[in-house]
Protein backbone atom coordinates (compact mmCIF):
# COMPACT_ATOMS: atom_id res chain seq x y z
CA UNK A 1 0.00 0.00 0.00
CA UNK A 2 1.43 3.35 -0.95
CA UNK A 3 1.78 6.28 2.03
CA UNK A 4 0.97 9.78 1.27
CA UNK A 5 3.34 11.90 1.21
CA UNK A 6 2.09 14.77 2.91
CA UNK A 7 0.80 13.34 6.51
CA UNK A 8 -3.05 14.12 6.72
CA UNK A 9 -2.64 16.33 9.43
CA UNK A 10 -1.07 18.70 7.16
CA UNK A 11 -3.91 19.01 5.26
CA UNK A 12 -6.70 19.14 7.62
CA UNK A 13 -4.99 22.56 9.37
CA UNK A 14 -5.18 23.79 5.66
CA UNK A 15 -8.71 25.65 4.85
CA UNK A 16 -8.03 25.21 1.17
CA UNK A 17 -7.61 21.00 0.87
CA UNK A 18 -9.99 20.44 3.38
CA UNK A 19 -11.81 18.57 0.96
CA UNK A 20 -8.58 16.75 -0.75
CA UNK A 21 -7.99 12.91 -0.21
CA UNK A 22 -5.47 11.26 0.05
CA UNK A 23 -5.92 7.16 -0.29
CA UNK A 24 -4.26 5.04 -2.29
CA UNK A 25 -5.67 4.34 -5.66
CA UNK A 26 -7.76 0.73 -6.24
CA UNK A 27 -6.14 -0.50 -9.38
CA UNK A 28 -9.34 -2.53 -10.33
CA UNK A 29 -10.04 -3.98 -14.05
CA UNK A 30 -13.77 -3.88 -14.38
CA UNK A 31 -14.11 -3.26 -18.12
CA UNK A 32 -16.05 -6.20 -20.36
CA UNK A 33 -15.63 -8.66 -17.27
CA UNK A 34 -19.06 -10.28 -16.12
CA UNK A 35 -19.07 -10.37 -12.28
CA UNK A 36 -18.71 -14.09 -11.14
CA UNK A 37 -21.81 -14.78 -9.21
CA UNK A 38 -22.97 -17.94 -7.29
CA UNK A 39 -23.64 -19.08 -10.88
CA UNK A 40 -26.99 -18.29 -11.49
CA UNK A 41 -26.02 -16.34 -14.19
CA UNK A 42 -26.58 -17.62 -17.38
CA UNK A 43 -23.33 -16.24 -19.77
CA UNK A 44 -22.28 -16.86 -23.27
CA UNK A 45 -18.88 -17.37 -24.58
CA UNK A 46 -18.16 -13.80 -26.05
CA UNK A 47 -19.26 -12.71 -22.22
CA UNK A 48 -17.57 -15.70 -20.32
CA UNK A 49 -13.89 -14.54 -22.44
CA UNK A 50 -12.81 -11.40 -20.51
CA UNK A 51 -10.92 -8.68 -23.20
CA UNK A 52 -7.16 -10.35 -22.74
CA UNK A 53 -8.65 -13.65 -23.93
CA UNK A 54 -9.33 -11.82 -27.53
CA UNK A 55 -7.35 -13.11 -30.16
CA UNK A 56 -6.21 -16.25 -28.49
CA UNK A 57 -9.59 -17.85 -27.11
CA UNK A 58 -12.29 -15.61 -28.92
CA UNK A 59 -11.97 -13.43 -32.10
CA UNK A 60 -12.59 -10.35 -32.77
CA UNK A 61 -16.07 -8.69 -33.37
CA UNK A 62 -14.84 -5.94 -36.08
CA UNK A 63 -12.92 -7.09 -38.90
CA UNK A 64 -11.32 -4.74 -41.02
CA UNK A 65 -7.73 -3.73 -42.77
CA UNK A 66 -7.67 -0.79 -40.62
CA UNK A 67 -6.06 -2.82 -37.59
CA UNK A 68 -3.51 -3.61 -39.45
CA UNK A 69 0.11 -2.13 -39.65
CA UNK A 70 0.74 0.98 -41.28
CA UNK A 71 -2.88 1.38 -42.57
CA UNK A 72 -5.21 4.07 -42.36
CA UNK A 73 -8.92 4.84 -41.07
CA UNK A 74 -8.64 2.67 -37.81
CA UNK A 75 -10.19 5.65 -35.91
CA UNK A 76 -13.12 6.28 -38.12
CA UNK A 77 -13.72 2.25 -38.31
CA UNK A 78 -14.42 2.47 -34.73
CA UNK A 79 -16.52 5.64 -34.54
CA UNK A 80 -18.80 4.08 -36.99
CA UNK A 81 -18.93 0.68 -35.27
CA UNK A 82 -19.87 2.08 -33.07
CA UNK A 83 -22.85 3.97 -34.44
CA UNK A 84 -23.54 0.75 -36.28
CA UNK A 85 -23.90 -1.10 -32.87
CA UNK A 86 -26.09 1.86 -30.45
CA UNK A 87 -28.48 1.64 -33.92
CA UNK A 88 -29.07 -2.13 -34.10
CA UNK A 89 -29.74 -1.92 -30.45
CA UNK A 90 -32.41 0.48 -30.68
CA UNK A 91 -34.13 -0.55 -33.57
CA UNK A 92 -34.18 -4.75 -33.09
CA UNK A 93 -34.76 -3.84 -29.65
CA UNK A 94 -33.54 -6.88 -27.16
CA UNK A 95 -33.24 -9.11 -30.28
CA UNK A 96 -29.34 -9.61 -29.91
CA UNK A 97 -28.65 -13.09 -28.51
CA UNK A 98 -24.55 -12.21 -28.77
CA UNK A 99 -22.60 -9.14 -30.17
CA UNK A 100 -23.17 -7.62 -33.29
CA UNK A 101 -19.84 -9.05 -35.60
CA UNK A 102 -18.77 -6.44 -37.89
CA UNK A 103 -17.22 -7.03 -41.22
CA UNK A 104 -15.84 -5.15 -43.71
CA UNK A 105 -14.70 -6.33 -47.02
CA UNK A 106 -13.81 -3.31 -49.79
CA UNK A 107 -16.10 -0.59 -49.37
CA UNK A 108 -18.87 -3.32 -47.81
CA UNK A 109 -20.68 -3.23 -44.50
CA UNK A 110 -21.58 -6.69 -43.44
CA UNK A 111 -23.63 -7.21 -39.98
CA UNK A 112 -23.89 -10.04 -38.65
CA UNK A 113 -26.09 -11.30 -36.15
CA UNK A 114 -27.74 -14.11 -34.52
CA UNK A 115 -30.74 -12.97 -33.09
CA UNK A 116 -33.22 -13.93 -30.68
CA UNK A 117 -37.20 -14.88 -31.59
CA UNK A 118 -38.63 -11.80 -30.00
CA UNK A 119 -40.24 -10.32 -32.87
CA UNK A 120 -42.67 -11.96 -35.82
CA UNK A 121 -40.60 -12.78 -38.94
CA UNK A 122 -42.92 -10.17 -40.91
CA UNK A 123 -41.27 -7.73 -38.62
CA UNK A 124 -37.78 -8.93 -38.51
CA UNK A 125 -37.97 -8.60 -42.53
CA UNK A 126 -39.44 -5.53 -42.66
CA UNK A 127 -36.59 -4.36 -40.02
CA UNK A 128 -33.39 -5.85 -41.87
CA UNK A 129 -34.21 -4.24 -44.91
CA UNK A 130 -34.67 -0.46 -42.98
CA UNK A 131 -31.56 -1.19 -41.28
CA UNK A 132 -29.57 -1.86 -44.73
CA UNK A 133 -31.36 1.11 -46.84
CA UNK A 134 -30.18 3.49 -43.82
CA UNK A 135 -27.15 2.76 -42.84
CA UNK A 136 -26.04 2.98 -46.30
CA UNK A 137 -27.31 6.09 -46.88
CA UNK A 138 -25.77 7.47 -43.79
CA UNK A 139 -21.99 5.42 -44.95
CA UNK A 140 -22.18 6.43 -48.53
CA UNK A 141 -21.69 2.17 -49.22
CA UNK A 142 -23.37 -1.12 -49.30
CA UNK A 143 -24.46 -2.77 -46.11
CA UNK A 144 -25.62 -5.85 -45.69
CA UNK A 145 -27.43 -7.70 -43.15
CA UNK A 146 -26.96 -11.63 -42.28
CA UNK A 147 -29.36 -12.69 -39.33
CA UNK A 148 -29.78 -16.45 -37.84
CA UNK A 149 -32.05 -16.66 -35.28
CA UNK A 150 -31.97 -19.02 -32.32
CA UNK A 151 -34.14 -20.18 -29.49
CA UNK A 152 -32.48 -19.15 -26.24
CA UNK A 153 -29.05 -17.18 -25.95
CA UNK A 154 -26.22 -19.44 -26.77
CA UNK A 155 -25.15 -20.24 -23.18
CA UNK A 156 -21.54 -20.92 -22.52
CA UNK A 157 -21.09 -21.64 -18.84
CA UNK A 158 -23.04 -20.04 -15.64
CA UNK A 159 -21.40 -17.95 -13.63
CA UNK B 1 -33.89 -34.43 -18.97
CA UNK B 2 -35.50 -32.83 -21.73
CA UNK B 3 -33.74 -34.72 -24.50
CA UNK B 4 -34.28 -38.19 -23.24
CA UNK B 5 -38.55 -37.25 -22.60
CA UNK B 6 -38.79 -36.15 -26.07
CA UNK B 7 -36.99 -39.59 -27.24
CA UNK B 8 -38.83 -41.30 -25.29
CA UNK B 9 -42.41 -39.88 -26.42
CA UNK B 10 -41.20 -39.76 -30.30
CA UNK B 11 -40.38 -43.61 -29.59
CA UNK B 12 -43.87 -44.53 -28.24
CA UNK B 13 -45.72 -42.00 -31.47
CA UNK B 14 -43.48 -43.94 -33.19
CA UNK B 15 -44.61 -47.37 -32.53
CA UNK B 16 -47.91 -45.73 -32.35
CA UNK B 17 -47.96 -44.55 -35.89
CA UNK B 18 -46.50 -46.84 -38.10
CA UNK B 19 -49.61 -48.28 -39.17
CA UNK B 20 -51.27 -44.86 -39.35
CA UNK B 21 -49.46 -42.05 -40.67
CA UNK B 22 -47.52 -41.40 -43.52
CA UNK B 23 -43.65 -41.72 -43.91
CA UNK B 24 -43.31 -38.76 -44.20
CA UNK B 25 -44.54 -37.25 -40.96
CA UNK B 26 -42.42 -40.19 -39.40
CA UNK B 27 -39.35 -38.95 -41.01
CA UNK B 28 -39.91 -35.66 -39.45
CA UNK B 29 -40.27 -36.82 -36.33
CA UNK B 30 -37.26 -38.75 -37.07
CA UNK B 31 -35.31 -35.74 -37.98
CA UNK B 32 -36.33 -33.61 -35.30
CA UNK B 33 -34.81 -36.38 -32.42
CA UNK B 34 -31.50 -36.45 -34.38
CA UNK B 35 -31.11 -32.53 -34.52
CA UNK B 36 -31.68 -32.59 -30.70
CA UNK B 37 -29.24 -35.57 -30.40
CA UNK B 38 -26.99 -33.75 -32.29
CA UNK B 39 -26.68 -30.42 -30.77
CA UNK B 40 -27.64 -31.74 -27.35
CA UNK B 41 -29.07 -29.28 -24.88
CA UNK B 42 -29.30 -25.34 -24.92
CA UNK B 43 -28.86 -25.11 -21.44
CA UNK B 44 -25.23 -25.17 -22.10
CA UNK B 45 -23.63 -25.16 -25.41
CA UNK B 46 -19.98 -26.91 -24.12
CA UNK B 47 -20.89 -29.72 -21.83
CA UNK B 48 -21.49 -32.84 -23.63
CA UNK B 49 -24.17 -34.33 -21.22
CA UNK B 50 -26.21 -31.22 -19.51
CA UNK B 51 -29.40 -33.51 -18.62
CA UNK B 52 -27.23 -35.24 -16.03
CA UNK B 53 -25.69 -31.93 -15.27
CA UNK B 54 -29.12 -30.36 -14.60
CA UNK B 55 -29.92 -33.41 -12.26
CA UNK B 56 -26.64 -33.05 -10.25
CA UNK B 57 -27.63 -29.21 -9.22
CA UNK B 58 -29.57 -28.49 -5.84
CA UNK B 59 -33.03 -27.89 -6.51
CA UNK B 60 -32.72 -25.42 -4.21
CA UNK B 61 -29.89 -23.87 -5.35
CA UNK B 62 -29.96 -20.21 -7.05
CA UNK B 63 -27.88 -22.11 -10.20
CA UNK B 64 -30.58 -25.35 -10.11
CA UNK B 65 -33.56 -22.71 -10.39
CA UNK B 66 -32.28 -20.63 -13.29
CA UNK B 67 -31.68 -23.35 -15.01
CA UNK B 68 -35.14 -25.34 -14.62
CA UNK B 69 -36.72 -22.08 -15.23
CA UNK B 70 -34.89 -21.93 -19.14
CA UNK B 71 -35.68 -25.09 -19.17
CA UNK B 72 -38.97 -25.08 -18.57
CA UNK B 73 -39.33 -22.22 -20.86
CA UNK B 74 -37.89 -24.05 -23.81
CA UNK B 75 -40.28 -26.33 -23.29
CA UNK B 76 -43.20 -24.02 -23.77
CA UNK B 77 -42.39 -22.61 -26.66
CA UNK B 78 -43.03 -24.18 -30.11
CA UNK B 79 -40.18 -25.98 -31.88
CA UNK B 80 -38.34 -23.97 -34.46
CA UNK B 81 -38.74 -25.40 -38.33
CA UNK B 82 -36.36 -28.38 -38.63
CA UNK B 83 -33.07 -26.68 -40.36
CA UNK B 84 -31.82 -26.48 -44.13
CA UNK B 85 -29.36 -29.35 -43.66
CA UNK B 86 -31.83 -32.55 -42.65
CA UNK B 87 -33.65 -31.48 -46.15
CA UNK B 88 -30.50 -31.56 -48.58
CA UNK B 89 -30.05 -33.89 -50.76
CA UNK B 90 -26.26 -35.89 -51.00
CA UNK B 91 -25.73 -35.22 -54.74
CA UNK B 92 -26.83 -32.04 -54.40
CA UNK B 93 -24.67 -28.59 -56.26
CA UNK B 94 -23.39 -27.03 -53.10
CA UNK B 95 -22.22 -24.45 -54.79
CA UNK B 96 -26.11 -23.11 -55.01
CA UNK B 97 -25.33 -23.40 -51.10
CA UNK B 98 -22.50 -21.00 -50.83
CA UNK B 99 -22.49 -18.83 -54.18
CA UNK B 100 -20.56 -16.14 -53.04
CA UNK B 101 -19.12 -15.30 -49.72
CA UNK B 102 -21.13 -15.84 -46.85
CA UNK B 103 -20.70 -16.03 -42.73
CA UNK B 104 -21.28 -20.00 -41.52
CA UNK B 105 -24.13 -20.34 -41.48
CA UNK B 106 -24.95 -23.28 -39.21
CA UNK B 107 -28.60 -24.56 -41.04
CA UNK B 108 -26.97 -25.10 -44.18
CA UNK B 109 -23.74 -26.53 -43.94
CA UNK B 110 -24.27 -30.38 -43.10
CA UNK B 111 -21.33 -31.30 -40.51
CA UNK B 112 -20.86 -31.38 -37.08
CA UNK B 113 -18.57 -28.86 -36.18
CA UNK B 114 -17.38 -27.19 -33.02
CA UNK B 115 -15.64 -24.30 -31.94
CA UNK B 116 -14.42 -22.61 -29.18
CA UNK B 117 -12.29 -23.33 -25.61
CA UNK B 118 -14.05 -25.69 -23.96
CA UNK B 119 -15.39 -25.26 -20.43
CA UNK B 120 -14.12 -27.62 -17.24
CA UNK B 121 -14.90 -31.26 -18.31
CA UNK B 122 -16.19 -30.34 -21.38
CA UNK B 123 -16.25 -29.91 -25.24
CA UNK B 124 -15.78 -27.33 -27.69
CA UNK B 125 -19.54 -25.32 -28.07
CA UNK B 126 -21.50 -26.64 -30.80
CA UNK B 127 -22.17 -24.38 -34.05
CA UNK B 128 -25.83 -23.63 -33.02
CA UNK B 129 -25.20 -20.05 -32.08
CA UNK B 130 -21.94 -20.03 -31.89
CA UNK B 131 -20.63 -16.17 -32.52
CA UNK B 132 -16.94 -17.57 -33.38
CA UNK B 133 -17.96 -19.49 -36.13
CA UNK B 134 -19.49 -16.44 -37.59
CA UNK B 135 -16.85 -14.35 -36.73
CA UNK B 136 -13.89 -15.93 -38.77
CA UNK B 137 -13.43 -16.28 -42.31
CA UNK B 138 -14.38 -19.31 -44.16
CA UNK B 139 -13.80 -20.89 -48.20
CA UNK B 140 -16.75 -22.40 -48.42
CA UNK B 141 -18.13 -20.63 -51.44
CA UNK B 142 -14.40 -20.92 -52.63
CA UNK B 143 -15.10 -25.01 -53.52
CA UNK B 144 -12.54 -26.43 -56.51
CA UNK B 145 -15.49 -27.08 -58.18
CA UNK B 146 -17.10 -23.18 -57.66
CA UNK B 147 -14.02 -22.45 -58.82
CA UNK B 148 -13.63 -24.26 -61.94
CA UNK B 149 -17.32 -22.82 -62.84
CA UNK B 150 -16.18 -18.78 -62.17
CA UNK B 151 -12.98 -20.30 -64.70
CA UNK B 152 -15.28 -21.17 -67.40
CA UNK B 153 -17.29 -17.87 -66.89
CA UNK B 154 -14.74 -15.54 -67.05
CA UNK B 155 -13.06 -17.85 -69.91
CA UNK B 156 -15.62 -15.88 -72.44
CA UNK B 157 -14.07 -12.23 -71.38
CA UNK B 158 -10.05 -13.82 -71.61
CA UNK B 159 -8.19 -12.85 -75.25
CA UNK B 160 -5.67 -14.28 -76.70
CA UNK B 161 -2.05 -13.77 -75.58
CA UNK B 162 0.07 -11.71 -78.76
CA UNK B 163 2.20 -14.59 -80.64
CA UNK B 164 5.00 -12.26 -80.88
CA UNK B 165 5.99 -11.54 -77.23
CA UNK B 166 6.56 -15.49 -75.79
CA UNK B 167 9.34 -13.84 -74.07
CA UNK B 168 10.57 -11.37 -71.23
CA UNK B 169 13.15 -9.91 -74.21
CA UNK B 170 10.66 -9.91 -77.04
CA UNK B 171 8.07 -8.02 -74.50
CA UNK B 172 11.11 -5.41 -73.80
CA UNK B 173 12.40 -5.13 -77.00
CA UNK B 174 8.35 -4.08 -78.27
CA UNK B 175 7.55 -2.19 -75.63
CA UNK B 176 10.59 -0.53 -74.18
CA UNK B 177 8.76 1.98 -71.61
CA UNK B 178 7.60 0.50 -68.54
CA UNK B 179 4.74 1.88 -66.43
CA UNK B 180 4.57 0.76 -62.47
CA UNK B 181 1.42 1.77 -60.41
CA UNK B 182 -0.19 -0.17 -57.37
CA UNK B 183 -3.46 -0.64 -56.33
CA UNK B 184 -5.01 -0.78 -52.94
CA UNK B 185 -7.57 -3.06 -51.41
CA UNK B 186 -9.18 -1.91 -47.95
CA UNK B 187 -12.53 -1.67 -46.25
CA UNK B 188 -13.21 2.14 -46.06
CA UNK B 189 -16.64 3.64 -47.39
CA UNK B 190 -14.55 5.47 -50.35
CA UNK B 191 -12.43 3.16 -52.84
CA UNK B 192 -9.71 5.66 -53.49
CA UNK B 193 -6.51 5.09 -51.80
CA UNK B 194 -3.86 8.55 -51.31
CA UNK B 195 -0.86 5.84 -51.93
CA UNK B 196 -2.64 4.84 -55.45
CA UNK B 197 -1.24 7.99 -56.79
CA UNK B 198 2.42 7.14 -57.20
CA UNK B 199 3.42 6.36 -60.90
CA UNK B 200 6.53 4.96 -61.96
CA UNK B 201 8.04 5.02 -65.39
CA UNK B 202 11.58 2.92 -66.41
CA UNK B 203 12.90 2.86 -69.48
CA UNK B 204 16.25 1.70 -70.63
CA UNK B 205 18.73 4.27 -71.78
CA UNK B 206 19.93 2.01 -74.73
CA UNK B 207 16.47 2.05 -76.31
CA UNK B 208 16.34 5.62 -77.15
CA UNK B 209 17.85 6.93 -80.34
CA UNK B 210 20.73 9.42 -78.39
CA UNK B 211 24.09 10.33 -79.88
CA UNK B 212 26.94 10.31 -77.18
CA UNK B 213 26.53 13.90 -76.28
CA UNK B 214 22.81 13.60 -76.04
CA UNK B 215 23.52 10.36 -73.77
CA UNK B 216 25.52 12.14 -71.96
CA UNK B 217 23.49 15.23 -71.64
CA UNK B 218 20.32 13.18 -70.40
CA UNK B 219 22.82 11.58 -67.62
CA UNK B 220 23.94 14.80 -66.25
CA UNK B 221 20.17 16.09 -66.12
CA UNK B 222 18.26 13.05 -64.73
CA UNK B 223 20.98 12.48 -61.98
CA UNK B 224 20.21 9.95 -59.73
CA UNK B 225 17.49 8.79 -61.80
CA UNK B 226 19.72 6.87 -63.69
CA UNK B 227 20.98 3.56 -62.45
CA UNK B 228 24.50 2.98 -63.94
CA UNK B 229 24.32 -0.58 -63.48
CA UNK B 230 20.96 -1.44 -65.34
CA UNK B 231 21.52 1.18 -67.92
CA UNK B 232 17.63 2.31 -66.60
CA UNK B 233 16.23 5.44 -66.17
CA UNK B 234 12.93 5.62 -63.38
CA UNK B 235 11.60 8.45 -63.76
CA UNK B 236 8.67 8.40 -60.41
CA UNK B 237 5.60 11.37 -60.08
CA UNK B 238 3.68 11.79 -56.95
CA UNK B 239 2.46 15.19 -57.26
CA UNK B 240 -0.87 15.50 -58.61
CA UNK B 241 -3.86 13.90 -56.83
CA UNK B 242 -4.42 11.09 -59.39
CA UNK B 243 -3.00 8.60 -60.92
CA UNK B 244 -3.78 9.28 -64.85
CA UNK B 245 -2.17 13.11 -63.84
CA UNK B 246 0.88 11.92 -62.58
CA UNK B 247 1.11 9.38 -65.83
CA UNK B 248 0.59 12.48 -68.06
CA UNK B 249 3.55 14.61 -66.23
CA UNK B 250 6.18 11.51 -66.27
CA UNK B 251 5.54 11.16 -69.35
CA UNK B 252 5.57 14.71 -70.13
CA UNK B 253 9.60 15.37 -68.28
CA UNK B 254 10.63 12.27 -70.05
CA UNK B 255 10.37 13.82 -73.77
CA UNK B 256 11.28 17.50 -72.02
CA UNK B 257 14.57 15.16 -71.18
CA UNK B 258 14.45 13.73 -74.57
CA UNK B 259 14.42 17.13 -76.40
CA UNK B 260 16.74 19.14 -73.84
CA UNK B 261 19.29 16.02 -74.57
CA UNK B 262 19.69 16.63 -78.07
CA UNK B 263 20.09 21.02 -77.85
CA UNK B 264 24.44 21.71 -77.57
CA UNK B 265 24.22 24.81 -75.84
CA UNK B 266 27.19 27.05 -77.04
CA UNK B 267 29.14 27.66 -72.99
CA UNK B 268 28.66 23.55 -73.42
CA UNK B 269 31.98 23.61 -76.30
CA UNK B 270 33.97 25.91 -74.45
CA UNK B 271 33.81 25.87 -70.93
CA UNK B 272 33.29 21.76 -70.87
CA UNK B 273 36.43 20.80 -68.18
CA UNK B 274 37.86 17.46 -67.61
CA UNK B 275 35.63 16.63 -64.85
CA UNK B 276 32.74 17.24 -66.85
CA UNK B 277 33.38 14.01 -69.43
CA UNK B 278 31.71 11.37 -68.74
CA UNK B 279 35.02 9.16 -69.01
CA UNK B 280 38.65 10.01 -69.36
CA UNK B 281 40.19 10.12 -72.65
CA UNK B 282 44.25 10.69 -73.22
CA UNK B 283 43.57 12.92 -75.77
CA UNK B 284 41.09 15.78 -74.18
CA UNK B 285 43.83 15.83 -70.84
CA UNK B 286 46.92 17.59 -70.08
CA UNK B 287 49.00 14.55 -69.66
CA UNK B 288 50.15 14.59 -72.90
CA UNK B 289 51.50 18.17 -72.15
CA UNK B 290 53.18 16.69 -69.37
CA UNK B 291 54.61 13.80 -71.15
CA UNK B 292 56.17 16.08 -73.80
CA UNK B 293 58.03 17.68 -71.24
CA UNK B 294 59.28 14.35 -69.29
CA UNK B 295 60.34 13.49 -73.01
CA UNK B 296 62.22 16.32 -73.50
CA UNK B 297 64.15 16.40 -70.18
CA UNK B 298 65.43 13.02 -70.76
CA UNK B 299 67.13 14.10 -74.00
CA UNK B 300 64.26 12.74 -76.69
CA UNK B 301 64.85 8.98 -75.66
CA UNK B 302 62.83 6.17 -77.29
CA UNK B 303 60.12 5.45 -74.59
CA UNK B 304 57.15 4.96 -76.94
CA UNK B 305 56.73 1.57 -75.74
CA UNK B 306 56.59 2.46 -71.96
CA UNK B 307 54.28 5.48 -73.25
CA UNK B 308 51.78 3.11 -74.67
CA UNK B 309 51.54 1.63 -71.36
CA UNK B 310 51.39 4.70 -69.34
CA UNK B 311 48.44 5.62 -71.70
CA UNK B 312 46.23 2.57 -71.12
CA UNK B 313 47.22 2.08 -67.54
CA UNK B 314 46.50 5.47 -66.69
CA UNK B 315 43.17 5.46 -68.47
CA UNK B 316 42.15 2.21 -66.90
CA UNK B 317 42.37 4.01 -63.51
CA UNK B 318 40.51 6.76 -64.26
CA UNK B 319 37.81 5.31 -66.04
CA UNK B 320 37.39 2.43 -64.01
CA UNK B 321 36.67 1.16 -60.24
CA UNK B 322 40.33 1.22 -58.57
CA UNK B 323 41.62 -2.29 -57.59
CA UNK B 324 44.96 -2.92 -56.56
CA UNK B 325 45.87 -4.31 -60.06
CA UNK B 326 44.99 -1.32 -62.06
CA UNK B 327 47.06 1.06 -59.52
CA UNK B 328 50.18 -1.65 -59.81
CA UNK B 329 50.10 -1.58 -63.60
CA UNK B 330 49.68 2.24 -63.50
CA UNK B 331 53.00 1.95 -60.93
CA UNK B 332 54.99 -0.33 -63.31
CA UNK B 333 54.06 1.83 -66.24
CA UNK B 334 55.57 5.19 -64.34
CA UNK B 335 58.84 3.25 -63.22
CA UNK B 336 59.22 1.89 -66.80
CA UNK B 337 58.92 5.29 -68.28
CA UNK B 338 61.24 6.74 -65.87
CA UNK B 339 63.64 3.49 -66.47
CA UNK B 340 63.80 2.75 -62.81
CA UNK B 341 63.59 -0.72 -61.04
CA UNK B 342 61.26 -2.26 -59.21
CA UNK B 343 62.32 -1.88 -55.55
CA UNK B 344 62.61 -5.11 -53.70
CA UNK B 345 59.60 -6.18 -51.37
CA UNK B 346 60.68 -5.33 -47.93
CA UNK B 347 61.16 -8.42 -45.96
Amino acid sequence: MRKPVVSSRVFQSLPCLHSFHTSSNLEKVVAGRVKVSKGEKPVTYEKANFPFQIGVRKSWNSHHTGNLEDEDGAAERTLEDFFIRKFIDGTLHQCLATDLIIKRRANRIFLVAIMLRRLPPQKFYFLIGYTEELLSHWFKCPVKMEVQIVDEKPIYKWL
Amino acid sequence: MMCCRMAASQRKLQQFSLSFWSYSHLRYQLTKKQVCRHHGSLVSTSLPDVDSEIEKVSVHSLRGKAMRAMQDRLRKRHPMPSSRENRMAEDQDWTNVYPTAASFKWSAVPLSVRMGYPVNRGIPPHKLGNAELLKIPNFLHLTPLAIKKHCAALKGFCTKWPDGLNTDELCDEHFPVAIETSDYVFSSPSLRCPKARLVQVKLKLSKLPLDKHARWKLIQLVGDLYNKETDELCISADRCPVKQQNLDYAMYLLSVLFHEAHITEPWEETEQTEEDMEEYTWESGKREENLMRIKRRMHNKEISSAEEELKTAYTQVCNNKETSESIGSYKRAVLNLFGLKEPAPET
